[in-house]
């Protein structure tokens, strides 16, 4: 059965995915299916409830912040944000991350002793204390922000793939390209980076659900985006101002990242159970229980 | 076994102090990487250039950057920390309070999570092949994706501001009085001052953050107890304890869990440090006075002083848990003990 049929008949990678999707065009059509500017203040209807809710008004649908802003509109342009950061620190930290597990992986010797020492310095910060002073070193704003995560968080690509990668280079068919007379980067890049990618592509997805509550973290600190962007952190400070008087201003925007986060963990989880070779071959010898 | 024990742990100790080293220099180049002059913030508008010439010359940032850092280094060994910029108040002493209030936070955040955590982990072993397993899974798999913070959050509004059952701002109720400090950690202090008030809001104070930590902890002990349980029950001397006719509680909860416990004891440790970074979130929205409120609030203010110092805390609190975990490894682990 190919790797892709066999992603599409986990029910995993299906949900999560789906809910990934979901946020994506949330996020994509956020402008022409938000019932409001995101900024737009009206004065007169502040804290207003969800519609469903007793003195809700049908034309703020999930209701407003205490500025009058509407709820849906912000949470619409807010997944803009957490997607953005999503991708681009997770691809970035997944490029750094990878690149030198190969090379710690391959190489051996003195690269990878470096490396690894690398790593250990890294694990000694907890990962949100090792952001803030990167933040408070580059100042405060998204781009700082997905720099921070990927500076921080290269680290779990390098650890996992590296070990991967130590398997790959001993295995018949690698050693078998190096006696046919390919090149140390013909091999790296024909025989051994197609064999982690599997575990790669896992990992990215975990990474993106990081990356998301990274950014949340950030943005609630006030260390993200600008206080006037509709960041869900932003929205989730801003509502715990005003949670006595309207306590559904922060459950939506917690909604927001419990859905997007719960899709990257689910399709990562589905993925790795999906295209882990070890699994695969147990499950086709037992018969199809997973 | 104690000596063993102190022997292993400074061996492991010893080799945490080179990547301390390393920390501090990181710590060090990255706050200097600082556009904004954290000087020139802390002074009235309208200072002079003379005034901030001698704060800079007072904090020492007039050096260059070699010298700075080993002149801070050196202070740091000699257990001076330097004063606050922005609260203009020793590091040491705001770290002093800070310290013992999160070490407290985390210790019960980790008795919550390993307590639940192990439960579960049981529950769910117990459950195996059940709908029951199935519904945990998912349950569990819907808590893991909500992060401590948002977890702080959610208990605040169910518990603080809906039900209006628990308090969630500070460590004790603003009536009564602080139990003279001895030890620094709120609930030891109000036992040795005999003061059963203070004791039960200190608890009720530390149940919302710590159970926002726990959450984060405890599906994911359930899961590793539950996979080494399944690898440990197929294991020969569960067969022979079986044919003993011992009752199963007696060999799950005796022969299986001694041998499933080591993958959750290597979880834990790893997760414990985790959770170091949880409470920093965890605490500002509890209005919690410890190292994650402290840092919080010296990142906003750009106090260098006191990032550098309260990051490096983590930082030896992070390698010092490490070290303990790794020597009860081994001690739980025969076979890994070098020879």
């Amino acid at each position: 059965m190919s790797a892709f049929r066999r992603c599409l008949r986990s029910p995993r990678v299906v949900i999560g995915g789906a809910l990934v999707l979901a946020v994506a065009v949330a996020a994509l059509l956020a402008p022409w299916i938000a019932p409001h500017d995101p900024q737009e203040q009206d004065l007169l209807n502040t804290l207003l409830p969800p519609a469903w809710a007793a003195g809700g008004d049908p034309a703020y649908p999930l209701g407003t912040d205490q500025l009058g802003r509407c709820v849906l509109s912000r949470l619409l342009f807010g997944a803009r944000i957490a997607l953005y950061v999503a991708v681009l620190a997770a691809s970035g930290a997944m490029l750094l991350g990878t690149a030198l597990a190969l090379l710690a992986g391959t190489l051996g010797g003195r690269t990878d002793a470096l490396i690894g020492r690398a790593i250990d310095v890294w694990m000694a910060f907890p990962p949100v204390i090792l952001a803030l002073i990167l933040l408070v070193g580059l100042g405060a704003g998204v781009h700082k922000v997905i720099l921070a995560i990927i500076v921080v968080d290269w680290t779990r690509f390098c650890r996992i793939v590296r070990s991967e990668v130590m398997v790959v280079v001993r295995r018949d068919y690698v050693a078998a390209a190096r006696l046919l007379g390919f090149g140390r980067m013909r091999v790296l890049w024909r025989e051994v980076l197609p064999a982690v990618l599997p575990l790669v592509i896992t990992v990215m997805a975990l990474e993106m659900g990081i990356a998301v509550v990274v950014e949340a973290i950030m943005s609630f600190v006030g260390l993200s985006v600008e206080a006037s962007v509709p960041a869900w952190g932003v929205m989730i400070a801003d509502a715990r101002q005003a949670m006595f008087l309207m306590p559904w201003g922060v459950v939506f925007p917690v909604l927001g990242i419990f859905v997007t986060v719960l899709g990257f963990n689910l399709l990562g989880d589905g993925l790795r159970r999906a295209l882990d070779n070890r699994l695969i071959v147990s499950r086709e010898v037992v018969g199809g229980r997973a | 076994m104690a000596r063993l024990a102190l022997v292993l742990l400074a061996r492991r100790l010893a080799l945490a102090v080179p990547i301390l080293f390393a920390v501090s220099a990181l710590v060090f180049v990255v706050l200097r990487l600082l556009p904004a002059d954290p000087i020139a913030m802390s002074l009235p508008p309208g200072a002079s250039e003379a005034d901030m010439a001698q704060l800079r010359r007072d904090f020492g940032l007039d050096r260059s950057l070699p010298e700075q850092y080993a002149i801070w280094v050196g202070r740091m060994l000699a257990g001076e920390f330097g004063t606050s910029i922005h609260f203009r108040r020793g590091v040491a002493e705001l770290v002093a309070h800070a310290l013992p209030a999160t070490l407290e936070l985390i210790a019960l955040g980790l008795l919550f999570g390993i307590l639940a955590g192990v439960g579960g982990g049981l529950l769910l072993f117990a459950l195996r092949g059940t709908p029951g397993e199935h519904a945990l899974d998912v349950g569990t798999s819907l808590l893991l994706a909500i992060p401590e913070f948002l977890w702080a959050i959610l208990l605040v509004l169910l518990f603080g501001v809906l039900l209006q059952a628990m308090p969630f701002m500070g460590r004790l109720d603003p009536a009564l009085t602080l139990p003279p400090a001895v030890t620094g950690f709120l609930l030891l202090d109000a036992l040795i001052a005999g003061d059963p008030a203070a004791f039960a809001s200190a608890l009720r104070h530390l149940l919302l953050p710590a159970a926002a930590l726990a959450i984060g902890l405890a599906p994911l002990v359930m899961r590793v107890l539950r996979a080494s349980l399944q690898e440990a029950i197929h294991e020969d001397y569960i067969a022979m304890a079986r044919l003993r006719g011992l009752p199963e509680h007696r060999v799950l909860l005796v022969h299986a869990l001694k041998n499933a416990a080591l993958p959750t004891i290597s979880l834990i440790g790893v997760q414990a440090g985790f959770m170091f970074g949880g409470t920093v979130l965890v605490e500002v929205i509890f209005a919690y006075p410890g190292l994650g409120n402290l840092m919080v609030d010296a990142v906003r203010n750009q106090d260098l002083p006191v990032i550098q110092a309260v990051a490096l805390i983590y930082c030896v609190l992070v390698l010092c848990l490490n070290a303990l975990v790794d020597v009860l490894y081994m001690l739980v682990n025969p076979r890994l003990r070098p020879a």
